[in-house]
């Protein structure tokens, strides 16, 4: 599972409606060059042989590749962008074909019949994936992210790290878990001074944990912005989590979110929202569908702008670069537990808060055949919203992954039917 | 009684025995969930395990495309059938179950609730980390029951499961030497053994393996099938195919054979010994990587001489299903034919007999 591999998508124009959404970030401008950037270095890694690593996402060890210079991969990273592009069918197929079946998650599908053969192919969108030089197989997150590095250890003939990463509700985590985190990070650091031939540094993984503590800092800051009404951008613009993912410990996500940061106070103290007339502000559960993430744009038909979502709250955290070693085990078993059902309960009090927050009229449940972990608990959410808040909310069955389980049809039907709603009670 | 009957039966000789002993009784969602600590401090355990009237009442709480054993539970849930539990108490392995334990707590309230985030693989770390959570589980159930927790208390619960185990792996070997016995039989008896009182279950494995080992043998007839997917829960598809003349002498699903495991070494301090044996367990497709589901595989494969095997996956069940291409690779490397059936809401039906009808006649064939 694990949403958390925002991908920089173009925001698709409306399908319908007035198409008011010409306001994107300026900072879309710079996103794209990140992203650019980041597989360039990698296969640039690779060319010079600099050791590639691919790894799970959703953890804190990127902080410690970049403090040994070692490129990470996040293959979920990877299959937004294959969604986005159209490769997700061709992936989707090379999976089936390989025998697994089609009610596994999306990213499973298209990672694995990425990885198994999709990899070969010639002339693919940002030279595609560099091959693994090692990778780091962890007991953690949600199934499919677990078993699909089972299957690409299976299929690679390189290194593996193997770890472990129990599911531990967020107000559970205790020493023991930091403690057994913390020795496994100690483990990997020998794997790859092993592999490398190199000392960690403990200063500059401390300089990685500050960046990554600064990120997560702007990150809250910009989020804030949206609490103000109108708000200065919508979930459209979800993808600038990308460098969340694979910036982390890095100047480059810093300055970057900086800039946004600039940008969207700027939106804000002008008075400029995403729609000029907003009226119905929204909440988004679950991952976006990365295969038609202008889907968001759909809203402004009604004025309706998503200010908040659900995941956006995994990266609200606090990293302390005297510690480094222990805030990136804290890293690593917070990110997932703060989006999925490990801690249902936490998770409806996350979501009474953004709504509470963000003066949310609405909100739209997507409902992810891809992802059991966060759609688990959506119908106690609901009944959550309405008993206690009042606010009405919608859910339609989706896929994160895959077009051929949504019906755009009958999402717009809902939609219009649910807006209707929204502005009788406005 | 028989096993069978027992099952049908299970849920109020579970109540009787909490009305009698006065013990509070607590559900487990998982084999993992470490029992003998629940009985050491004076608590039935009963795992979770059956099938509801109406399965369409979880859909209050559920998605339809969330695993059918896990939609039962929560109907059998909603429909009042656990409302004598005292509480429940699960071990992270697969995501469903985990929404299960998290669906339940929140809209059944029960009075303990509990989740051990057992370790995932066993790597050299693990064992400390896991007396940890063990220690977590004790004191809640310190706190809970009011007894205290006593290292003899636990060393004996640990040699009334042991003796169940033991029992039970006879059985398996009974069978597989060529006694006649049903898989549909191990199967109850394996449900019986995690629903039942442990005491209880003692008493009647002694009883039944008296009477098998006066059977005659038939000498073990057909082929010799594993039987491998998650929660299988359908005797009638058991009852096929022995009744097409195979003869099912192991299994890797949620009951039976994994988790019987090797006999607890003694001595020591017990709780370590107790983590030890269930991270040493072979692994459930939840918390295993492949080489050590290979291992299993091609261990169970030897040991009971298989000829073929027959996957039968829960629809919607990600561990399994994300394991079956691996493991069907390690048959065909091995030259074990198998077949792979996808069990729908309604269970064994007619589509899967066909193919194992099929299935079966390219074997005799082939």
């Amino acid at each position: 599972m694990s949403g958390e591999n925002a991908t920089p998508t173009p925001a698709l124009p409306p399908r319908e409606g007035r198409g008011k959404t010409a306001k994107r970030l300026k900072a879309n401008a710079a996103l794209r060059q990140i992203i650019a950037d980041f597989y360039a270095d990698g296969h640039r890694a690779k060319a010079e042989g600099r050791p590639v690593g691919w790894i799970p996402p959703m953890n804190g060890l990127i902080e410690l590749f970049y403090a040994m210079d070692i490129h990470p991969i996040f293959p979920e990273n990877w299959a937004p962008i294959c969604a986005a592009i159209g490769t997700n069918s061709r992936n989707f197929a090379s999976a089936a074909q390989r025998g697994y079946s089609s009610d596994l998650c999306g990213y499973f599908r298209n990672n694995i019949g990425y990885a198994l053969d999709g990899i070969d192919e010639e002339n693919q969108p940002l030279g595609g994936l560099p091959e693994p030089d090692f990778l780091i197989s962890f007991g953690a997150g949600c199934i499919p992210t677990m078993k699909t590095f089972q299957v690409l250890c299976d299929h690679f003939d390189v290194p593996v790290f193997r770890a472990d990463l129990p599911q531990v509700a967020l107000e559970d985590i205790g020493e023991h878990h930091i403690r057994y985190g913390v020795t496994q990070i100690k483990r990997l650091i020998g794997f790859l001074e092993d592999l490398t031939g190199r000392k960690l540094d403990m200063d500059r993984l401390s300089e990685a944990v500050a960046y990554t503590d600064e990120a997560c800092r702007i990150w809250d800051d910009i989020m804030e912005t949206r609490k103000v009404v109108p708000a200065p951008f919508s979930a459209a613009e979800i993808g600038i989590m990308f460098v969340m993912v694979t910036r982390h410990g890095t100047k480059v996500a810093v300055d970057f979110l900086s800039d946004v940061l600039d940008e969207v106070r700027g939106k804000v103290e002008r008075g400029e929202g995403v729609i000029p007339n907003e009226k119905i502000r929204l909440f988004w559960d679950n991952i976006p569908l990365w295969h038609n993430i202008g889907l968001f744009n759909y809203f402004e038909k009604w004025d309706a702008v998503v200010v908040a979502e659900t995941y956006s709250s995994a990266w609200t955290m606090r990293m302390d670069p005297e510690k480094p070693l222990e805030s990136i085990a804290y890293k690593s078993l917070v990110s997932y537990p703060l989006v999925s059902c490990v801690s249902l309960n936490k998770r409806i009090e996350l979501v009474k808060k953004a709504v509470r927050d963000y003066h949310v009229d609405g909100a739209v449940l997507h409902s992810n055949m891809s992802c059991k972990p966060i759609s688990m608990g959506q119908m106690d959410i609901q009944r959550v919203l309405h008993d206690e808040l009042s606010i009405p909310s919608i859910m339609f069955d989706g896929d994160h992954m895959d077009g051929d389980k949504f019906s755009l049809a009958q999402f717009q039907t809902r939609v219009d039917a649910f807006m209707e709603l929204l502005l009788d009670r406005a | 009684m028989s096993f069978e009957e027992m099952i049908e039966r299970h849920i109020d000789i579970v109540m009787r025995e909490k009305i009698s002993s006065g013990r509070p009784v607590i559900g487990t969602l998982c084999s993992y969930v470490p029992v003998e600590i629940l009985h050491s401090l004076g608590v039935i355990p009963m795992r979770l395990w059956g099938q509801a009237d109406d399965l369409h009442e979880a859909d209050a709480l559920l998605q339809s495309y969330i695993c059918p054993p896990v939609r039962h539970l929560m109907a059998m849930g909603l429909e009042g059938r656990y409302d004598f539990l005292d509480g429940i108490v699960h071990c992270y392995t697969c995501d469903a179950t985990c929404g299960l334990f998290n669906i339940w707590v929140r809209n059944l309230e029960p009075g303990f609730s509990h989740m051990v985030s057992i370790p995932y693989v066993s790597i050299d770390e693990a064992l400390e980390y896991a007396v940890a959570e063990f220690r977590i589980l004790i004191d809640k159930l310190e706190s809970f029951t009011q007894n205290e927790f006593s290292g003899d208390a636990l060393e004996n619960a640990i040699a009334l499961y042991g003796e169940v185990r033991s029992h039970m792996l006879e059985v398996y070997g009974l069978k597989a030497g060529g006694l006649p016995i049903s898989y549909s039989e191990v199967y109850s008896m394996n449900v019986c053994s995690q629903v039942l009182p442990v005491e209880m279950m003692v008493k009647h494995l002694e009883e039944y393996l008296e009477e098998a080992k006066r059977k005659e043998p038939d000498g073990g007839r057909g082929r010799r099938i594993l039987l491998t997917g998650s929660v299988i829960t359908d005797i009638p598809l058991m009852a096929f195919i022995e009744d097409a003349g195979c003869n099912i002498v192991a299994d890797d699903t949620c009951l039976g054979l994994r988790l019987l495991g090797e006999p607890m070494p003694g001595g020591g301090d017990p709780l370590e010994r107790l983590a030890s044996w269930y991270m040493a367990r072979p692994p459930c497709a939840s918390r295993a990587d492949f080489p050590s589901r290979k291992r299993y595989m091609l261990d169970t494969l030897e040991a009971f001489e298989i000829t073929a095997v027959v996957f039968a996956h829960q629809k919607f069940c990600d561990p399994h299903l994300s394991d079956y291409p691996f493991l069907k690779g390690v048959l065909e490397e091995a030259g074990v034919p198998s077949l792979h059936l996808e069990m729908e809401e309604e269970g064994f039906a007619g589509r899967a007999q066909t193919r194992l009808e099929s299935f079966f006649e390219m074997l005799e064939t082939g």
